[in-house]
């Protein structure tokens, strides 16, 4: 621990910490623009820190570049006239080719450079000349406009781009007074994570396209709620005006996201107004055709087809709903029906509690095995974030199952994450709660499946909607009851669909691949009522009572799962339960893939796919070009260059795609999107066409 | 004591630029002689000749030395500064022209001292024909196995003055944007590559050789106490007999400019002298009768600098040199930090409203502090750079600003010789992007 | 070799690769003439950077060219140790031999003509750069043969 004092206060805070943490101990503002400990060490750029310090030279010192020591003396702008000057001074020069067009400017009102002005800044201006002006704004995406003359170069956005995200897309370009922000020629930023720039500037310079001109900040609610897209729960606020979403902001969760929010989880929420969104209950008409029921005509429906295919009832579940959704409805049909039977989208071992640990602690981790058949950023976006951190921090990462121990395992392989040595082990789940699902289904009743020939299927949201195994039973089934968001999804499928919610809509809680329980909060009211109400409903008239409220459902299982915690409790920042004692690892069943000869092939789902993607337009430009990820060693031995267009084939199936060399990948995996795998098999060969 | 022949010693005579030349005059003999000496005493010999730094701050190379933090794991490096760009000054290219191997000597003698075993020598890009002899140099130094285990990579610059400020050299020699670093860390701890790094200005590397060859104590003796040793002298621009004079330490500035490089000519009157390169506080005729050295300038409110004597003739506009003066720092700064950033480019507005006769009197004071407001708050020297000069002709010179203002135009009505210079910056070649105001 | 080559060449002198950034692109300005964006694509390529990121440190040098220049390049020093000799003097003498002001190139694409600052020859000022080659001491009298020399050795 140092003392130092702050404009005379006395305050002890542990070595090593910067003067802007220091002040901030004592209650004390050290106003900045640049600064921000998430994109590495402080640049000194923006000079908004300067104050005086001694011991040090008789002139101000940037704050931000400084730690605290024993004995310093630090003054502010509160006490010292020489920082006032130099602060005050810093913001004269930056505002002397800022337009201040404050009264339309997105950020108006929650802008750093308008707060400080009006603290530290001049009433006035001493600048008589034209002031700079660019060609604005100058959309550098879909998503993202940029206005050059609002711009303060403080260089957030471009660290970001090169230091966080490590794109290096998104960059300066000339030198001095003619610098500006620029991506390469018109090529659109298009990475994962580029919304993060708009939240990183500290003016209304980069400002998100759908936000722009939606409202202002003095009309709008935060709620603090965690994004549903993704097996991470990146925690979120979203921020709505007049019941309508406007945009999804970050809210820092040290141990999960950093404050970091993936361009998915940031800008898909136009999903909940899409144009095919079901709002009422529908009945089948025709092979495609849906027809409005009523709530209560469709009520007496389902509980005319429940009842009569009473135990002879499957249940796909998505995961993507909440706990308390499933637990709800497993409530309805294994109690009320002893439908016991479901389709659930994924297992999630419980085993890996004993070796469950924060995300951050991944950054600590010196030896990392990365074991997945997906790339790790297209399944749990942030993960990737916090291994390029670990790698910047000298982490040592391989790609391959570890030889010996690790200090950290990520993998999508659950046999993988039972059997390689790690001390810390994170599982990708592929969908955002499908443990929390699992768990609550089977927490729901003591009852045992038997074994049934399905005559009606309950398809719950939109993934199971279009999972081609659950269309598969659904064939065969006599009666397909839907849940979900989009008629497409459903049609030529259900035969009555029931009205789903978004994770912007809804109270409950999810777990995600930590393990860690999260508080969803709605943000919106659904254009439909909650799932939990109308199971409550149809659970009543088959004698289970259920609760309508997402707190008392919880309260309900709390005991059963999470130790008893009240829904207060898990808060809105969640902490990590404590890890499970060891289990013996389950006897691994061979794989039954038998090695077949060439390059297995993985069709993964890019990260920029799915229901809520497609309906956001600006989101398109984002999906994965036609490539195929090739392996160094791979693409060395077929000569391949990066960049070259190969042809990919298997059993007289072929496709021309551009080669990509991934550092990220196996010896004899290749890697194709989904989208653009066409019909190749299993293991395919891959040949240059120089 | 006498000494004025250090850095270009034989030169005149011989052209050392080949390998056998300089051997044949005691070249390279003092590698082995700092290579049988441990680190610690090579650091003690370098400390003890008080060999302060050629490149402008003037600090002692040897204390720089022991700063590197040899303990850590990491590689050490030693950079030479030869990004030679300030405005006036043209002495290392002259070392590495005419005595290349005295600086690759130096470097082996220097990273000796830090256990460096990988040399980098910046070179700014407009050095061509000095890069070609540096890395003939080099080669053939190297092909006689002089370097032992060392190895000097010679590294081009592509044309930014800034790269003549370390920390952004450091960032150009990894290949970036040359943009200063903040400080602390400080290079001896986290320099090139974020290892220890030892970064000195040619001159000075070109001195070491001569410190091991007459000994450290004997060395101190020479030129002044707080300084020892020579340094090259840039001299140019209104002077009889321009160019580079190697002078003991301590010379006094009027011998220089008359008794040795003629003074002014043409019958002219001198009007003013920027004695450090033309980032230094410009010097009336009155002041100079000082010694050529870091104390003697700075006692008098200037620098040292890059020991590069501009000398201005009374044809010169004052507000003209100011203003010719800042479009330059505005085009060189490299635009990371706010002040200098913002504040050189305001300044150039000033002085272009100044010298149209187009400003008020008020402005005079505006335009000072402006600059009192970039001095010292920007990241790296360039800001202050900026500053000193405008500053010092503001003061010293002030009568003919108001003059500028009070006739409404310049009064030398078009005979200044600075009248109608063009800049860079007036062709924005540094924008190629449509600024549309 | 190809410049994927040579740039992997370069890049081995140094302990990380970044570092041959610089001479990458003056290796391609060589080849090409000037840095445009395909050929700015192609450095990006050989050091596995992006091009943005090559533009980026392109645009912050006044040695590369973002545009197409001459195939000669006439650089006249202003700064005030030549400014202070009479450089203007040489620049309108350029102008008038060359029929460009500065920043421009000649119509037939041959000569392109710009002030630059510093060039560190302040004492045989004026100080004019052909292709790099320093050309000291010259006055406006010495631009006609100047330009003479660079047009007869085409």
């Amino acid at each position: 621990m140092v003392t130092l004092t702050i404009d005379d206060r006395e305050v002890t805070v542990p070595k090593g910490t910067g003067l802007v943490e220091a002040a901030l101990a004592a209650g004390i503002e050290i106003p900045v623009f640049c600064y921000e400990p998430r994109l590495g060490p402080p640049v000194g750029a923006c000079r908004m820190c300067l104050c005086e310090v001694a011991p040090g030279p008789p002139k101000p010192q940037a704050a931000c570049t400084l730690t605290a020591a024993d004995g310093m003396s630090v003054r502010t702008a509160l006490t010292s006239e020489m920082a006032r000057d130099a602060q005050n001074g810093t913001l004269e020069f930056i505002l002397v080719n800022h337009p201040l067009d404050c009264p339309v400017c997105d950020k108006g009102g929650e802008c750093p450079l308008q707060d400080l002005t009006f603290r530290y800044g001049p009433g006035n201006t001493r600048m008589t000349f034209p002031k700079r002006t660019f060609e604005k704004p100058i959309p550098i995406s879909p998503l993202i406009a940029l206005d050059r003359e609002r711009c303060i170069l403080c260089y957030r956005c471009t660290r970001f781009s090169s230091d966080v995200s490590e794109d290096n897309q998104l960059v300066a370009i000339n030198r001095g007074s003619q610098s500006v922000i620029a991506t390469f020629e018109d090529d659109p930023y298009r990475a994962a994570f580029s919304g993060n720039v708009i939240e990183l500037c500290p003016v209304g310079a980069l400002t998100s396209t759908q936000y722009r001109f939606e409202a202002r900040p003095w009309e709008i609610q935060n709620s603090p709620t965690v994004c549903g897209l993704c097996p991470v729960g990146c925690n979120v606020s979203a921020t709505t005006r007049e019941g309508k979403v406007k945009r999804i902001l970050s809210r820092n969760h040290p141990e999960v996201d950093q404050g970091w929010l993936c361009d998915k989880g940031r800008f898909a929420y136009g999903h909940l107004n899409a144009r095919d969104r079901i709002a009422e209950p529908l009945t089948k008409t025709g092979p495609r055709r849906f027809e409005q029921l009523t709530w209560e005509d469709a009520l007496d429906r389902v509980e005319a087809v429940l009842r009569d295919a009473d135990a002879a009832t499957v249940t796909a579940l998505s995961g993507g709903e909440t706990v308390e959704q499933a637990y709800a409805l497993g409530r309805l049909l294994r109690e009320g029906l002893g439908a016991h039977t479901a389709v659930l989208p994924e297992e999630v071992p419980d085993r890996l509690d004993a070796k469950r640990a924060p995300l951050s602690a991944l950054r600590e981790a010196k030896t990392i095995a990365v074991v997945t058949d997906e790339p790790v950023v297209e399944r749990a976006p942030v993960v990737d974030l916090w291994l390029k951190a670990a790698r910047r921090d000298g982490a040592k990462i391989t790609y391959d199952t570890p030889k010996g121990r690790v200090d950290a395992l990520v993998t999508d392989d659950p046999a993988c994450a039972d059997s390689c040595d790690a001390t810390n082990v994170y599982y990708l789940p592929r969908t955002p709660n499908g443990r929390g699902v699992a768990d609550a289904w089977s927490a729901a009743s003591d009852g045992e499946a038997r074994d049934v020939k399905p005559r009606v299927l309950i398809v719950s949201g939109d993934e199971a909607a279009t999972d081609p195994n659950v269309r598969a039973i659904a064939a065969d089934a006599e009666t397909v009851i839907g849940i979900g968001m989009f008629e497409e999804n459903f049609r030529g499928l259900a035969d009555i669909v029931l009205p789903g919610t978004s994770y912007l809509e809804r109270d409950g809680t999810t777990v995600n691949l930590e393990g860690r329980l999260q508080r969803q909060r709605r943000a919106v009211m659904a254009p439909c009522p909650d799932e939990l109400a109308w199971v409550a409903k149809l659970a009543e008239r088959f004698g289970v009572e259920v609760s309508a409220h997402a707190s008392l459902v919880f309260g309900e299982l709390s005991e059963r799962l999470f130790g008893g915690i009240s829904f207060g409790e898990v808060g809105e920042q969640a902490s990590l339960p404590a890890r499970a004692a060891a289990e013996a690892p389950k006897e691994q069943v061979p794989g039954t893939t038998v090695p077949g000869t060439g390059l297995r092939l993985v069709a993964y789902r890019p990260l920029f796919s799915g229901a809520a993607v497609e309906r956001t337009p600006e989101l398109q430009f984002q999906k994965p070009d036609a490539e195929v990820h090739l392996a160094p060693a791979d693409a060395k031995e077929r000569g391949i260059a990066n960049g070259q267009t190969v042809t990919v084939s298997s059993n007289g199936t072929s496709l021309e795609l551009r080669a990509r060399i991934a550092k990220d990948l196996a010896s004899g995996v290749v890697r194709i999107a989904q989208d653009h795998a066409g019909d190749l098999h299993e293991f395919v060969e891959v040949k240059s066409n120089a | 004591m006498g000494l004025s022949n250090v850095l270009l010693k034989g030169a005149d005579e011989r052209d050392l630029t080949k390998l056998a030349e300089y051997q044949a005059i005691g070249g390279y003999q003092g590698v082995p002689k700092a290579r049988a000496m441990s680190s610690d005493a090579l650091i003690e010999v370098l400390q003890t000749a008080v060999l302060r730094g050629r490149g402008g701050a003037g600090f002692p190379m040897g204390r720089k030395a022991s700063l590197i933090d040899r303990s850590s794991p990491k590689p050490k490096y030693l950079v030479v500064n030869a990004d030679e760009s300030e405005p006036g000054a043209f002495k290392d290219r002259e070392v590495m022209a005419r005595v290349p191997h005295r600086l690759i000597e130096g470097c082996l003698i220097a990273a000796h001292a830090i256990e460096c075993t990988h040399v980098f020598i910046f070179i700014r890009g407009e050095y061509l024909a000095e890069y070609e002899i540096l890395q003939a140099a080099v080669d053939e130094a190297r092909g006689a196995g002089l370097f032992g285990d060392v190895e000097i990579t010679v590294h081009r610059g592509a044309g930014a003055y800034i790269c003549g400020e370390e920390t952004a050299l450091l960032d150009a020699l990894e290949g970036r944007r040359g943009q200063p670093r903040p400080r602390p860390p400080f290079p001896p701890v986290q320099g090139l590559y974020n290892a220890p790094t030892q970064i000195n200005n040619v001159s000075t590397i070109a001195t070491v050789p001569t410190i091991i060859e007459m000994g450290a104590e004997a060395f101190a003796k020479t030129g002044v106490e707080s300084a020892p040793g020579t340094a090259i002298f840039s001299i140019s621009g209104n002077i009889a007999r321009p160019g580079n004079y190697e002078l003991e330490l301590g010379t006094p500035m009027r011998e220089l400019i008359y008794d040795i490089a003629g003074g002014v000519p043409d019958g002219r009157e001198l009007k003013a002298v920027i004695p450090g390169g033309s980032s230094v506080p410009a010097l009336a005729p009155s002041e100079i009768d000082v010694p050529l050295d870091y104390d003697s300038l700075q006692k008098i409110g200037t620098f040292f600098g890059a020991a590069s004597l501009i000398i201005v003739d009374d044809r010169c506009c004052i507000v003209q040199l100011a203003l010719r003066s800042a479009k330059f720092y505005m085009h060189e700064s490299c635009g990371k930090c706010t002040p200098c950033r913002e504040g050189t480019r305001w300044m150039v507005q000033l002085l272009e409203k100044i010298e149209a006769g187009e400003a008020e009197l008020s402005e005079l004071d505006l335009l000072d502090n402006i600059g009192s407001r970039i001095l010292g708050r920007s990241l790296c020297a360039l800001g202050d750079f900026a500053v000193y000069p405008t500053h010092s002709y503001l003061s010293k010179w002030r009568d003919e600003f108001v003059a500028h203002i009070e006739q409404g135009g310049c009064p030398y009505g078009g005979a200044s010789s600075l009248e109608g210079i063009e800049a860079p910056l007036d062709a924005h070649t540094h924008s190629p992007l449509p600024v549309i105001a | 070799m190809s410049l994927v080559e040579d740039v992997r060449q370069i890049a081995k002198k140094y302990p990380d690769s970044r570092s041959a950034t610089l001479p990458a692109l003056r290796l391609a300005q060589e080849r090409d003439g000037w840095l445009s964006p395909e050929t700015l694509r192609e450095v990006a390529d050989a050091l596995e950077l992006t091009p943005a990121y090559c533009k980026s440190v392109a645009t912050f040098y006044d040695m590369y060219h973002l545009a197409p220049v001459g195939t000669h390049l006439v650089e006249v020093c202003t700064n005030l140790s030549c400014a202070l000799a009479g450089a203007q003097k040489v620049v309108d003498a350029f102008e008038s031999e060359l029929g460009v002001k500065p920043g421009e190139t000649t119509p037939d694409g041959e000569i392109t003509f710009r002030t630059v600052e510093c060039l560190g020859g302040c004492g045989y000022a004026t100080v004019v750069a052909v292709d790099h080659r320093y050309k000291q001491k010259v006055g406006p009298d010495d631009v006609a043969g100047i330009v003479g020399e660079i047009r007869g050795a085409q």
